[in-house]
């Protein structure tokens, strides 16, 4: 700088100066996306307020008067309520359908690639067919021409503890008594108690090459100390099964028929994607390590478990990720099926009078919280799984 | 932690969808000299500019934008051939021939239930007929003005046949099919809670839907306005066992007044779609109907003023904005309100009797104020 004191004194005037012009440019944007966001948003208050229609958000503590079927719902709670109603079937049938779409996309992924004739053709057919379908349409299948077609209540179908009628899927449940929290929270410790010997048993394993055994150790440490707490406490945790009586089921965890198409239509519909997802990544580990897995004699079990599904996961993870973004977004489809999720809740308290363009608001800022929270995750996962070097 | 008062932030989002349909700039082709007048007091005065135009708007445009129901035998349907047909359709020509003189000039917009009243404030409706009850929470919160009730109904409950169901009383633990975003969802609900019984309500977007899972005996009953139930039984599919198969159970859940509705605020334009309704129903006190109309435009207006003032033949002009002779159009074109009734719900339709939808002097409710 001091050795060409004449290159800094030729500055150009700002509105010729790159280095202002770009930031300039880029103010202007700003103002303008903000300009016509407060355009767009005064217009519709003010659009509003001239047809007299209420722009605050005290209607959320009114009183429902609606009910939600397959729910503990009762008319005499609030808007807010039933909006999070909605929300937690949302999230129910995201979570469970995030968990078996990964199952069953793994499995049908790695059949795909079976040495077995049969069992990489089914596993074909089934990506085929599924992949090319609507979604939509796939779940009024499921809904109106298998669920519904199961027989009624009051001849269901009963056996091994299970109900299946075409009201509801009736499964034995887990029937947690009143004041157990105690017994849940020596769970808990005892889960955390399994996490820690699993460490230890890995470390010790990396330090002696002896073998771990750690999930078994793990899982031994849990059920001992639960199945203590569990006589100690006199058993606060009891198998719940579901029995038919008439018309009505007594026990067990019922799921209606809605929740249920929505949620087997979501997942075999989603295992469909993440099967060619993990298909792709499985093929894009080098060939060099399967024949160097076999050159170490290997069992096909092992190769997979130890050689190709971790560097297989690495390149499946971020696909995967948008997959789950997809299945939560989709469970909005459970509107064309009566299953009262987010989308469904909004929509009936709309048409029973809400004010739509608020209810719209809080339902989008919601579904955004979900996707942003499940990239949150992903990212993180993804994260670590790169920075673990092999 | 609930958002109550985090107005703007919520709607930034929705805004970019709403403010198109909810624009101020729907009137451009309304030319009313108050309109000019309106706009120049303010940007507050916006509601009456925009809505107090909606009859000059529909004159000037020269179809009538209707939003009906499109799966109601009876009331809004469309046949095989694609034609809307039923009794609010009818309605929807009445008005149409009342105002621009043509009951062929209308477009149909087949609306949901629950997107009705959006429908109608977003102005992509002039008018609303498709079976919307009169509720006061709708007059006051949807920014609805209900116009003369064109059919007045009361709630009921569908069964099959073969079901021990004789009562609402031997419903327990049953699960019953509605439609979401009416009115019979709240008046179902208590009216279960009142008589203490347990169901399971399951609520649907659209007849279509709902009405297979009645098919598929997903539900025990089916509630909606008892006309609706009875167009439902008459079409029931003869494979299914026909309209014996089902029935509609005696109890009466709700009074359902029935009836046109145009947007809070359009006095001018309320006025037209109500006075296009009595015509139908005065036409019929009087015994005017679509055959005999042209003979009783030779009357002579000295011997039957009041005939002769409702066809408009001594050219007396109510000031409602619609033609003196609006009348003659929707009598010849549509008909009065029995042959509606007749055509679409009654003898030569669904078969329903008329009940309370019949004229003061057959002891129904049906009655028009004098058209002087």
């Amino acid at each position: 700088m001091s050795t060409r004191p004449d290159v800094e004194v030729k500055r150009p005037p700002p509105w010729r100066d790159e280095r202002v012009l770009r930031v300039a440019v880029q103010v202007i944007f700003l103002a303008g996306v903000a300009a016509v966001v407060w355009l767009l948003a005064s217009n519709l208050v003010r659009n509003m307020q001239a047809q007299g229609m209420r722009t605050d958000f005290g209607f959320l503590d009114q009183t429902a008067g609606f009910t939600l079927s397959g729910t503990d719902f009762s008319s005499r709670d609030t808007i807010w309520d039933a909006l999070l109603v909605g929300l937690r079937n949302t999230l129910v049938v995201s979570i469970w359908g995030i968990v078996l779409a990964t199952v069953l996309g793994v499995l049908v992924g790695i059949a795909r690639l079976s040495t077995n004739w049969l069992v990489r053709k089914c596993a074909a057919g089934y990506v085929e067919a599924l992949r090319n379908v609507p979604l939509i349409v796939f779940l009024l299948f499921l809904y109106l021409a298998v669920l519904q077609q199961l027989p009624r209540i009051s001849d269901a179908i009963t056996g091994g503890g299970f109900v299946l009628s075409n009201r509801g899927l009736y499964t034995p449940w887990i029937e947690i008594a009143e004041g157990s929290g105690l017994f849940l929270a020596v769970c808990a410790a005892a889960l955390l108690l399994a996490v820690v010997v699993g460490i230890w048993r890995t470390r010790r394993f990396d330090a002696t090459g002896k073998p771990h055994h750690r999930v078994l150790w793990g899982l031994g440490v849990f059920l001992v100390i639960a199945l203590v707490a569990w006589f100690i406490l006199d058993r606060p945790v009891a198998l719940s099964i579901p029995v038919l009586d008439e018309r009505r089921v007594t026990g067990g965890y019922e799921m209606t028929v809605e929740h249920g198409a929505l949620l087997f239509g979501l997942v075999l519909y989603m295992a469909a994607f993440i099967a060619e997802i993990v298909r792709g990544s499985i093929l894009a580990v080098p060939r060099g390590q399967t024949e160097a897995a076999n050159a170490l004699g290997l069992s096909g079990f092992q190769r997979y478990r130890q050689v190709i599904l971790p560097q297989a996961m690495r390149i499946a993870v971020p696909p995967t990720g948008n997959e789950y973004i997809s299945l939560a977004k989709n469970s909005a489809l459970g509107i064309a099926i009566a299953f009262p999720e987010l989308l469904r809740v909004t929509r009936i308290a709309i048409g029973q009078g809400q004010p739509a363009p608020q209810l719209i608001g809080i339902m989008m800022l919601l579904y955004l919280a979900i996707s942003l929270l499940l990239s949150l995750i992903v990212n993180i996962v993804n994260r670590r799984l790169a920075a673990r070097g092999t | 932690m609930r958002p109550k008062r985090l107005l703007l932030p919520t709607l930034v989002v929705p805004v970019l969808v709403l403010a198109a349909c909810t624009g101020d700039d729907e009137p451009t082709d309304a030319a009313l000299p108050q309109e000019t007048d309106a706009e120049a007091g303010g940007g507050e005065t916006e509601a009456e500019t925009t809505t107090g135009g909606t009859l000059a708007e529909v004159q000037s445009r020269g179809t009538l934008n209707c939003g009906v129901n499109d799966a109601v035998p009876g009331f809004g349907v469309v046949t095989p051939e694609g034609e809307y047909e039923g009794f609010d359709i009818e309605f929807c020509r009445v008005v149409a021939a009342a105002v621009l003189g043509d009951a062929n000039a209308v477009e149909f917009t087949a609306l949901t239930a629950e997107a009705r009243f959006t429908a109608l404030q977003a102005r992509e409706v002039d008018v609303l007929i498709r079976n919307t009850t009169w509720t006061a929470s709708r007059d006051g919160g949807e920014n609805a003005s209900f116009t003369a009730t064109t059919f007045y109904d009361g709630q009921g409950m569908m069964v099959r046949s073969d079901d021990p169901y004789q009562s609402l009383e031997d419903m327990d633990g049953t699960s019953v099919c509605v439609l979401s975003g009416t009115t019979t969802e709240l008046n179902l609900e208590s009216v279960f809670v009142s008589l203490g019984l347990d169901y399971e309500p399951l609520t649907f977007e659209d007849n279509d839907t709902l009405r297979e899972a009645f098919l598929a005996e997903r539900c025990d009953g089916w509630t909606s306005d008892k006309s609706q139930l009875a167009g439902f039984r008459a079409t029931w599919p003869e494979d299914e066992g026909g309209p014996d198969a089902l029935r509609i159970l005696d109890d009466t859940m709700s009074k359902e007044p029935l009836g046109p509705v145009t947007l809070d605020g359009d006095t001018d334009w309320y006025d037209a779609v109500q006075w296009a309704v009595f015509s139908t129903i005065q036409a019929w006190e009087f015994g005017i109907d679509s055959t005999n109309v042209q003979d009783f435009m030779d009357v002579n207006p000295e011997d039957e003023p009041e005939i002769a003032r409702f066809l408009g033949v001594d050219g007396f002009d109510s000031g409602l904005g619609l033609d003196p002779d609006f009348a003659v159009n929707v009598l010849q074109q549509v008909g009065n309100y029995e042959e509606i009734y007749n055509r679409t719900v009654g003898t030569d339709g669904l078969g329903l009797e008329p009940g309370q939808n019949n004229l003061w002097t057959e002891g129904g409710l049906l009655y028009a104020p004098p058209y002087r």
